[in-house]
């Protein structure tokens, strides 16, 4: 079902679709980057251990730490290689909790604990996983023993943990591998949220073809993206002080990218950025995409139209841009309008 | 009125594309120790930690002054964090010192890092979205309106390029060693954002700094000449508004203007020996001779061009080789501050200017937007004229 949006004219350009609408001021956005670490002199035989098949710890002033440390943890004096010393195989459950809703994170699919384990012959307990089966086969006090996984990659993960003393069966072992020296993460987050009211005024607006900024009610001037509030005087902006600022603008800066390729990036070949100030605008919309005009031709103090994209404007747009999105225009065109003097425009550029 | 503080230990670690010997908590405190040992304390003696470092999306370690605590020996110490993007390792250095100078501690450790090996800063600086257009990208547009503005020939940027990486080869800890660097490397190398090309930019670096601070009464304590932290400033403005002058921003302005008043410096360029100045970008170091009121508008490139800011100049800029030549982003302005610390210690080494006595330390980050500034010198209460 389509209908239109409340509070703007011309419906017949104010069509969006409704569920498209409650996702636009739900944003989604998905951070994630594949991390490395260096795992140095101590933990690099402790995951390279773990792989090959035995746990293995720091003695540190008198104690037995596992997972072990690269410096003691009291006093911050450092620990070498030379004091790590096996342990295990078999351990106590100094305390634990019932994970019933395992997630795509966990180490298993079916519900399992998690439990503080002092392994024998160590001092200190390391949280792991135990494949106990049910709520009911953990106690504190209980005796677990370790199992090895058979796709060793020189991880934690590499380990698990079952309730009794039957010890495992010896792990297949590459003797020829390489020491676990880096590891690879894939770490990432998912954020969820709403976008702010002034910022949905402005997404609607774009909707139908109209740039909402707002005008300062202190020193008159206009941002576009607003914040929401005017920065320099510190006062909030409300709805009464949003404005339409125009299609068409002065280039106050821009750069050429050539892309720097990274997990994510999709560019291969370079472009122009640019900051634009609109007329009838103070703050300029900076991060504006250009494909279409070639770099020798660019220049600042060139004018520029938008040229909007047809139907859906919805983009990835935020609470803290500061642009227009990708998706609201087709390309920007130039007025053939002679330029304005970059002296006008110093405290415009950004 | 607050009491002294000096820094009284030194410590860095050699700077890589990748330190794929040490994991975190070993990076810190190769920097760590080599502070501790540098002054002849140890972790012992030490009342608080202070650690700073770039965004965590970096590295993808959240908070990581929880987990390096234990490493840096702050069981049952307070240990601080500040986070000021990549103007942090000055801001560090100067919440280190205000500890010291309130009264509260006596002894502090300020520790800053960054292993950029282990995610990538561009990803991280465009918001985990694709077509970001990094720092250069930001800069150089402003750098054009420098040029724009002030007239400065091209070459300026090739320059600074050749010098800071000429000082790097004096400094073991420096990452790029470009034994081979000239203007004619310079310009041939890969146009990056125009008019920045690949040899004009910082690269990316593995390592840490330390410093230990104390208080007067502790300065005899240990062995090398201490370095007075005379005074320092911190500002910040706003990336974007209406009216914001991005080649000479007023943040850095204010800057400069208090930290002068406050250690009584009037005139800038005559009354400093020497400066580590936060160029990660080679024209940044004209912008900010101007920007900080040490050359007059319009002027700064021509303290390039005359050889006023090389080792043996009247102003020498960046003798370590500076961020051209090492850049582990959350280390970067900690790094400025201890070289100054250096040129009037007389523990430069080979890139020490000759009888330096004050010396600034500078950082900014961000777009250009987040200032730190401290003034160190070899007396604690030197007389200006």
């Amino acid at each position: 079902m389509t209908q239109t949006v409340p509070g703007f004219g011309e419906p017949e350009r104010v069509v969006v679709d409704c569920g498209r609408m409650a996702e636009l001021f739900d944003i989604d956005f998905n951070l994630e980057y594949p991390y490395t670490r260096t795992t140095g002199p101590i933990i690099g035989p402790f995951l390279t251990g773990l792989r090959d098949g035995r746990i293995l710890a720091t003695k540190v002033g008198g104690r037995v730490i596992c997972p072990p440390v690269e410096y003691d943890p009291d006093s911050g004096a450092t620990v070498g290689p030379e004091n790590l010393v096996e342990v295990g195989p078999g351990g106590e459950v100094t305390g634990w909790t019932w994970v019933a809703q395992p997630t795509s994170k966990h180490p298993f699919e079916h519900p399992f604990a998690f439990a503080q384990i002092k392994l024998d012959g160590a001092d200190t307990t390391m949280l792991h996983a135990v494949d106990a089966g049910s709520e009911d086969a953990m106690s504190t006090g209980m005796r677990v023993v370790v199992r090895f996984s058979s796709d060793r990659q020189g991880t934690i993960n590499d380990v698990y943990f079952v309730p009794g003393d039957e010890l495992p069966a010896a792990p297949a072992v590459d003797d020829d591998a390489e020491p676990v020296m880096i590891t690879e993460h894939l770490i990432g987050v998912r954020i969820r949220e709403p976008l702010l009211p002034h910022r949905r005024r402005f997404v609607e607006g774009l909707q139908q073809g109209r740039i909402i900024g707002q005008r300062s009610p202190v020193d008159g001037k206009v941002h576009v993206p607003s914040r929401g509030y005017d920065a320099t005087n510190r006062v909030p902006m409300t709805p009464d002080d949003d404005v339409e600022v125009a299609d068409v603008g002065t280039v106050t800066s821009f750069t050429e990218i050539v892309p720097v390729q990274y997990h994510g990036q999709t560019e291969t070949e370079p472009y122009i950025r640019c900051s634009v100030l609109l007329d009838g605008a103070d703050s300029t919309v900076g991060g504006i995409d250009i494909r279409d005009i070639k770099i020798e031709d660019f220049r600042v103090g060139m004018r520029l139209q938008m040229v909007w994209r047809d139907g859906d404007r919805i983009g990835d747009l935020d609470n803290r841009g500061y642009g227009l999105n990708e998706e609201v225009y087709e390309r920007w065109e130039p007025t053939g309008e002679p330029d304005v003097d970059p002296e006008r425009l110093k405290e415009h550029n950004f | 009125m607050a009491r002294p503080c000096a820094v009284v230990g030194i410590g860095q670690t050699k700077y890589k594309r990748r330190r794929d010997d040490l994991s975190l908590d070993g990076l810190v405190r190769e920097a760590a120790l080599r502070a501790l040992d540098d002054a002849e304390v140890s972790f012992a003696d030490v009342d608080a930690v202070v650690l700073g470092k770039a965004p965590d999306a970096l590295e993808g370690v959240i908070m990581p002054e929880l987990s390096l605590a234990d490493a840096l020996g702050a069981v049952g110490k307070p240990i601080h964090r500040v986070h000021t993007a990549g103007s942090v390792g000055a801001s560090t250095a100067i919440s280190a010192a205000v500890l010291v100078e309130s009264g509260r501690y006596d002894t502090v450790l300020t520790v800053t890092y960054e292993k950029q090996s282990e995610g990538n800063a561009t990803w991280a600086l465009s918001g985990g979205k694709s077509g970001g257009q990094g720092a250069g990208g930001t800069f150089a547009p402003w750098i054009r309106e420098y040029i724009r503005r002030s007239g400065a020939p091209e070459h300026i940027g090739w320059q600074v390029a050749v010098k800071d990486r000429q000082n790097a080869l004096k400094n073991q800890y420096a990452h790029l060693h470009l034994h081979d660097i000239s203007v004619e490397a310079v310009k041939e190398s890969p146009m990056l954002w125009d008019p920045l090309h690949f040899l004009e930019s910082c690269p990316s670096s593995d390592g840490a700094a330390a410093m230990v601070l104390s208080s007067a009464d502790l300065v005899s304590r240990s062995p090398n000449p201490p370095a007075w932290v005379l005074g320092h400033a911190k500002r910040t403005e706003f990336s974007s508004f209406p009216g914001r002058d991005t080649v000479k921003p007023q943040a850095g302005v204010d800057c400069a203007a208090t930290l002068y008043k406050e250690v009584g410096i009037t005139d800038p360029r005559r009354q400093i020996d020497t400066a580590e100045l936060y160029v990660p970008f080679s024209w940044y170091e004209p912008m900010w001779l101007e920007g900080h009121l040490i050359a007059p508008d319009g002027e700064g490139w021509k303290m390039t061009d005359e050889g006023a800011t090389a080792l043996d100049g009247d102003f020498p800029v960046n003798c370590s080789g500076g961020v051209l030549s090492s850049n582990p982003i959350g280390a970067s302005g900690m790094i400025r501050c201890l070289e100054a610390a250096n040129q009037v210690r007389g523990t430069a080494g080979d890139y020490q200017v000759d009888g330096a006595r004050v010396a600034l330390g500078h950082a900014y980050g961000g777009a250009a937007q987040y200032f730190a500034m401290w003034i160190v010198s070899s007396e604690l209460d030197p007389v200006f004229s």
